[in-house]
């Protein structure tokens, strides 16, 4: 697996989509949270302030005159009163003082005793008068200061128990945080099945253009289409017909490709009419001779030798002939003698177009590979090199193995490959065949060749003129031979 | 003399709180409230002090219910919040009779007349208990200096009058024996202020503490008796002199002292936990007028 699959990039839709849902969702949940429970404290301390407000008011106007007297009872007993009247305020103790901070009397009069300084915790720090919640200790600390003719006479000081008020904030919050935990879940689950269907269509698609590397393109199925009224349904239509016509080209090119092997071989063969008939004319004449003068022992021998020279000729070029273009297709490997009949069918071609060949043929093994495409693959080159190199110009074919691979090269003194033949064979994708020009289909098939023996072409154009195709083929396993036994 | 610190008293005296009268007027009567003259009206007027457990709606209905029928007229309870309010109602004729505090009555002997005097198992007699926080270690007066104490009302015999004589005694005055005294102007309240730790330590009246301990035994249980006093002159009904002999006068004293013959005189004296009212020992209250002499002449 590269390094860069778990890239977010790389990441399948089915996987983006309902993590940006969840996404969206969390930060929807915190902000709406947050809001939430800002707004239920600001309702809260209203409440709590309300109610303490009341709570104070309420007993500063009942105990007013008892705390101007210092009347210990009257003040307990108020607040004994206030804490059975103000239930729901919780208050967990109020203590009342006087003008100099002593305590006149408390609700619980053994933590804050009569007549004592009011220090302990959590009213000795000095509080101003509006509630102050302690949330640690779940309590809220409330001061009023009782004032008679604009004279603080003393002060109310009040703990009350807010734990309701801090446990509802907790359960809201876990609500809140349940809830859209939920709803992120469920929402995320939905927009992974949501994705997963709206992307089946894709992976139909998929599915058929990678099996379409591995051979013919298929068609999908008319059950898979849908509705033509569909993206989908118009996309697979539009597919199918593509594919068709894929398919149709293929066909096309491979007919194309053997009429073109066709034409090539109209041309070997009024080329070897050509290089049978020179001979014959000699050989009529040697015979001639031998009516003539076949009694002259040393002119027999000579017109003989002459006749055999020839015969051997005309043999050569015929069983060169029948080799490449009848029953040695199934052959196993390539060997030497393959490629120097290829030598002996260029001959008639080179002679007439007053042609050199630079001829290296370096294979001195056999190479197991399918000698027939290679072999036709070659000649191909080897002809379209010679139709475009000029009148007395030279080609070159060059053979060896080396590092397992055969290499061969062929070279023309023509004017190079055009710039659309380089593109193609430079191109990795091998279904860009161009169709309609006839020298492109020798390039087709040496692309087609390479390819399904999984080798290597280089093509470039000499600095000095011509073309430089090179070949670079593995030796072939046995299932991949008899695979390739069906190439061109 | 005596006569002189009672006006002055009575001029400074406090008027009754509001919530206390609102919430006596809704109970009791609102007819009771005014100062309705006794010849204007044919109804008795009876003063309440906190004597008795006047926290009791029930026992003052009752008791209410029993006076109007057994004195064949109207009867209106009145209360107040001090001893020293109902005295001077009394002492000054607005009441036709009153249950008042053995201190009040040997402080206004002159001008008042018994009219009768509970029975509590079996005899005219009570205690005063100091009383203090249940697990309180305090088995002497001694252990008691520097308490924050709960008396119950400066007039009370049993709340006030037997602890500031007891500490005569000793040369103190509640001021410099105690850290710091408050009045909570009812026997049930003292018990309430040292149950809750409003108090350390308490002068309250024994028989009120017991029926409490019957009726309100949790709160009783938070205290604990620390002294006992000795057996003085139970509170008694009294009226003024001047109406002493009166028909209103005969009518209620034989209200009281018949109580226990009408079914529902039983039922008050059930809620009262008392045996009955008996005529009065003038004897009976010189305990309580010798300890008044001796905070008088001791300071």
């Amino acid at each position: 697996m590269k390094p860069g699959a778990w890239h977010p990039k790389n990441w399948p839709l089915t996987l983006k989509v309902p993590i940006l849902v969840a996404g969206l969702m969390v930060g929807v949940s915190l902000l709406v949270t947050d809001r939430v429970l800002e707004r239920l404290v600001e309702t809260q301390e209203r409440h709590l302030d309300a109610l303490a407000g009341a709570y104070l008011d309420g007993l500063s106007s009942a105990i007013l005159p008892d705390v101007l007297r210092g009347d210990v009872w009257e003040v307990f007993d108020a607040l004994d009163r206030a804490g059975q009247l103000y239930q729901d305020l919780n208050a967990v103790e109020t203590v009342v003082t006087d003008a100099d901070g002593l305590v006149i009397a408390a609700s619980d009069p053994r933590r804050h005793p009569v007549r004592t300084p009011l220090s302990s915790a959590p009213f000795a720090a000095p509080v101003p008068d509006r509630v102050i919640i302690d949330e640690a200790g779940g309590e809220a600390i409330v001061r009023r200061v009782l004032s008679y003719q604009d004279r603080p006479v003393g002060a109310i000081h009040a703990r009350l128990d807010v734990s309701g008020l801090l446990a509802e904030r907790r359960d809201v919050l876990v609500t809140l945080l349940a809830t859209n935990l939920a709803l992120t879940l469920a929402l995320a689950g939905i927009g992974y099945v949501t994705v997963r269907r709206m992307m089946r269509p894709l992976r139909v698609l998929s599915t058929h253009l990678s099996q379409s590397q591995q051979g013919p393109v298929s068609l999908i199925p008319e059950a898979d289409l849908g509705s033509p009224g569909t993206e989908f349904g118009k996309l697979f239509r539009r597919y199918n017909t593509m594919a068709a016509a894929v398919n149709e080209r293929e066909q096309l090119s491979e007919r194309l490709a053997r009429e073109e092997k066709l034409a090539g071989l109209g041309r070997l063969a009024s080329g070897m009419a050509h290089e049978i008939n020179n001979p014959l004319g000699g050989l009529f004449n040697a015979i001639d001779t031998l009516r003539r003068h076949g009694d002259r022992k040393d002119v027999r021998d000579r017109t003989i030798a002459l006749l055999a020279r020839g015969l051997s000729g005309i043999r050569d070029v015929v069983r060169a002939t029948l080799i490449t273009y009848r029953g040695e297709r199934t052959a196993p490997a390539l060997t030497r003698a393959d490629l120097e009949d290829l030598r002996v069918l260029l001959a008639p071609e080179l002679r007439r177009r007053n042609q050199t060949i630079d001829w290296r043929n370096e294979l001195l093994v056999p190479f197991v590979i399918p000698g027939g495409s290679v072999r036709d693959v070659v000649l191909n080159l080897l002809l379209n090199a010679c139709a475009a190199t000029p009148h007395g110009g030279a080609v070159a074919l060059r053979c060896r193995v080396e590092d397992g691979l055969l290499h061969i090269a062929v070279e023309d003194g023509g004017p190079g490959l055009p710039e659309r033949a380089l593109d193609y064979l430079r191109s990795p994708d091998a279904s860009r065949a161009p169709v309609g020009d006839r020298s492109g289909l020798g390039l087709w098939m040496v692309r087609r060749l390479v390819d399904e023996a999984g080798g290597r072409l280089e093509v470039a154009n000499r600095p000095g003129g011509g073309a430089r195709i090179c070949l670079a083929l593995p030796e072939a396993t046995r299932t991949r031979q008899r695979e390739l036994r069906d190439v061109a | 003399m005596r006569t002189g610190r009672a006006r002055g008293s009575l001029a400074i005296g406090q008027p009754a709180r509001l919530t206390r009268r609102s919430l006596l007027a809704g109970a009791v009567s609102a007819a009771a409230l005014g100062p309705a003259l006794a010849s204007e009206s044919s109804a008795l007027r009876f003063g309440l002090t906190p004597v008795c457990l006047t926290d009791d709606l029930e026992l003052l209905s009752r008791l209410r219910s029993y006076l109007s029928r057994s004195a064949a007229r109207p009867v209106e309870l009145v209360l107040r919040r001090t001893y020293q309010e109902i005295t001077a109602l009394l002492v000054s004729g607005q009441l036709d009779a009153a249950w008042i505090c053995g201190y009040p009555y040997v402080e206004y002997r002159e001008q008042l007349a018994l009219m009768a005097v509970p029975v509590w198992r079996g005899r005219p007699f009570y205690q005063s208990y100091l009383i203090a926080a249940a697990g309180r270690e305090a088995p002497a007066l001694a252990d008691l200096a520097g308490d924050v104490h709960a008396f119950s009302d400066p007039n009370s015999n049993s709340g006030y009058l037997v602890t500031r004589a007891l500490l005569a005694e000793r040369g103190e005055r509640p001021e410099s024996f105690f850290r710091q005294t408050f009045f909570t102007y009812g026997h049930r309240n003292v018990v309430r202020a040292v149950a809750t730790g409003l108090a350390d330590s308490g002068s309250v009246d024994g028989y009120v503490w017991q029926v409490m301990s019957e009726t309100e035994p949790k709160l009783t249980g938070r205290t604990r008796i620390a002294r006992r006093s000795e057996w003085l002159g139970f509170p008694p009904v009294a009226a003024s002199r001047d109406a002493e002999g009166s028909v209103g006068f005969r009518a209620l004293q034989d209200a009281f002292l018949s109580m226990g013959e009408a079914e529902e005189g039983r039922a008050v004296l059930t809620l009262l936990r008392l045996d009955r009212f008996g005529a009065p020992e003038l004897g009976d209250y010189d305990a309580i007028a010798a300890k008044a002499d001796l905070v008088r002449t001791l300071g």
